[in-house]
């Protein structure tokens, strides 16, 4: 009798140990909250947006596993938890991925804004010794007109640069250096034109 | 023995009851919606890989509210005991979202292929007008702010391009719409001061057929200057002999007048006089003020049109020192020293000198 009541407790314990002992991983889901949270501030949406989309779509798929699991009679979250782990590992390497691309995106600035100095400094000296050929005043006036442009544009950039907005300063000083270099081409075609003649 | 079996039985019956109750616990769990959870999130995802967040914002932030519902009540459902949740509204709320989710794609496809033929065409209808304006206003006197506006205009398309590029299609949109605002408004500036200048055209035309007549009739040299064409035509018999590239005043664009406003006079004039080893070399001067320079003179001083301190001015020259290819006279016509030889040499004092703002009217003009 005494063996029929012990096996009756232990049928018991075993089916509340089985039905709770899965305990939601919630460290670890802290830690990748954390880890996306440090991945926003370091502007991963604007450098990667890809891959920080991704994180945030793993994140979510496994918070529906772990509601899943949160549903059921016998919890299991282990699986969860490994992909916790791994999704963790990922996330802060795309902290690090998002400082390196940051870095990148400052040094293409900075050699941008280095070119087009030297750009904007060449289309001064062939500025002078533009032909004021047929073209005429008119076209100098023109070119020296976008020339300011160019130079405000590259003031624009700088500030963006300095604010620490990299990616709107590139995309800024991009279309500066384009137009620049279309202006030196101008100048140097029309100087050639002359010298021809 | 007997009693060994009853004992059998009874395990039996009573495992059997307890796999029935376990069966019965198990079954009535309730059943979470995971699957429309799951379609819901991929359909999110594959909403924001359309950029449905940029070009379908609504829909997708509607997608994301009920989706953030469902995970919602889904966490609040799991929180009860087992046998009291309830997932209906967790599932309906997926279930939206996966809608929305998917209308925010279509809006969303929709909406970027729309842009970028819309883009593509704004593109180059633009740079169409960058060129139109380059081939027909880079050489006229425009106001610095209209110059400032192409500057900027082309500036802006500059950027729109690069954003295009990128498939940046709000931004390109926005600095495509600056482009247009700046570029047209300097090209409708610009033609109008042009269609405003070409009302003497008749008058110009007038004066042309009038020189070429007169060097018919009397077997003899006219000269006739197109100012915006910056040419100098010298006809002999009626026939265009010779064809020489002139420099004109700055404020070339519009008659002269009064003294110092640097603008080369229209009318119909003769040489008076002939002067070489000037400062511009040989030098052929016109009869400027003529009587209806004078007459329009005095009528626009009486006007208040012009100060009343104001000379009419003279002193206008055909001469050398020519070649630079800027306006940059005071109002003279110049000529390169080799060309204005040939004048000089065929020119007499009497020789019309006929000075029209352009030959061509504007139609001709700008379907060149």
């Amino acid at each position: 009798m005494k063996n029929k009541v012990f096996m009756g407790l232990a049928a018991i314990v075993m089916v509340a140990f089985l039905s709770s002992c899965g305990t939601v991983p919630q460290a670890q889901i802290d830690a990748v909250n954390v880890s996306i949270d440090s991945a926003a501030k370091v502007e991963a949406g604007t450098y990667l947006p890809t891959e920080f989309a991704a994180v945030q779509d793993s994140m979510k798929a496994i918070m529906a596993d772990v509601e899943v699991q949160k549903s059921k009679l016998f919890k299991k979250f282990g699986p969860a938890k490994m992909k916790l782990e791994a999704l963790l590992v990922q996330t802060n390497g795309l902290v690090a991925n998002t400082a390196v691309k940051k870095e990148e995106v400052k040094k293409e600035v900075e050699t941008t804004l280095t070119d087009i100095k030297t750009v904007i400094e060449e289309n001064g000296k062939l500025f002078k010794k533009a032909p004021r050929g047929k073209e005429g005043a008119a076209v100098l006036e023109q070119i020296k007109t976008e020339m300011a442009t160019i130079d405000a544009a590259v003031v624009e950039a700088q500030a963006s640069y300095d604010k620490g907005t990299y990616m709107d300063a590139l995309n800024k000083i991009k279309a500066a250096k384009e137009r620049a270099t279309g202006i030196n081409t101008e100048l140097k075609d029309a100087i050639a034109k002359v010298k021809r003649r | 023995m007997k009693r060994i079996y009853i004992k059998i039985l009874f395990f039996v019956i009573v495992a059997g009851l307890l796999g029935f109750i376990v069966y019965l616990l198990i079954s009535y769990i309730p059943k979470p919606p995971a699957k429309e959870i799951d379609n819901a999130r991929i359909a999110l995802s594959k909403a924001f890989k359309s950029k449905a967040d940029t070009y379908s914002k609504q829909l997708y932030g509607e997608a994301k509210a009920n989706y953030d519902s469902a995970m919602f009540n889904w966490r609040k459902e799991n929180a009860k005991f087992i046998y009291f949740r309830k997932y209906d509204k967790v599932s309906r709320f997926a279930k939206q979202s996966t809608n929305k989710a998917k209308q925010a794609i279509e809006a969303s496809t929709l909406s970027t292929s729309t842009y970028k033929v819309k883009l593509n065409d704004k593109i180059n209808k633009l740079n169409k007008l960058v060129e139109s304006i380059s081939t027909f206003f880079n050489r006229y006197p425009l106001p610095s702010e209209t110059r400032n506006s192409i500057s900027t205009g082309k500036f802006y398309l500059k950027e729109a391009e690069i954003d295009y590029s990128k498939g940046q299609f709000i931004p390109a949109n926005k600095k495509l719409n600056s482009a247009e605002d700046m570029l047209s408004s300097a090209y409708d500036k610009a033609y109008s001061d042009l269609e405003r200048y070409f009302k003497y055209y008749p008058q110009w035309k007038r004066w042309t057929e009038a020189a070429v007549k007169e060097s018919k009739n009397n077997q003899s040299y006219s000269i006739l200057v197109d100012k915006l064409s910056r040419k100098c035509y010298v006809y002999y018999n009626g026939i265009k002999k010779y064809e020489f590239d002139v420099e004109l005043g700055r404020n070339w664009m519009g008659d002269k007048k009064k003294m110092g406003d640097k603008a080369t006079p229209e009318g119909m004039y003769r040489i008076i006089n002939k002067y070489s080893g000037t400062k511009y070399n040989n030098a052929l001067l016109i009869d400027y003020p003529n009587e209806e320079d004078k007459t329009r003179f005095n009528r626009e001083k009486a006007k208040g049109l012009i100060p009343t301190t104001a000379k009419i001015g003279g002193g206008i020259e055909i001469h050398g020192s020519g070649g630079k290819g800027v306006d940059w006279t005071e109002g003279c016509i110049a000529l390169e020293d080799n060309e204005m030889e040939v004048i000089y040499r065929i020119a007499a004092v009497g020789t019309p000198v006929t000075i029209v703002g352009s030959i061509k009217n504007l139609q001709q003009i700008f379907t060149r």
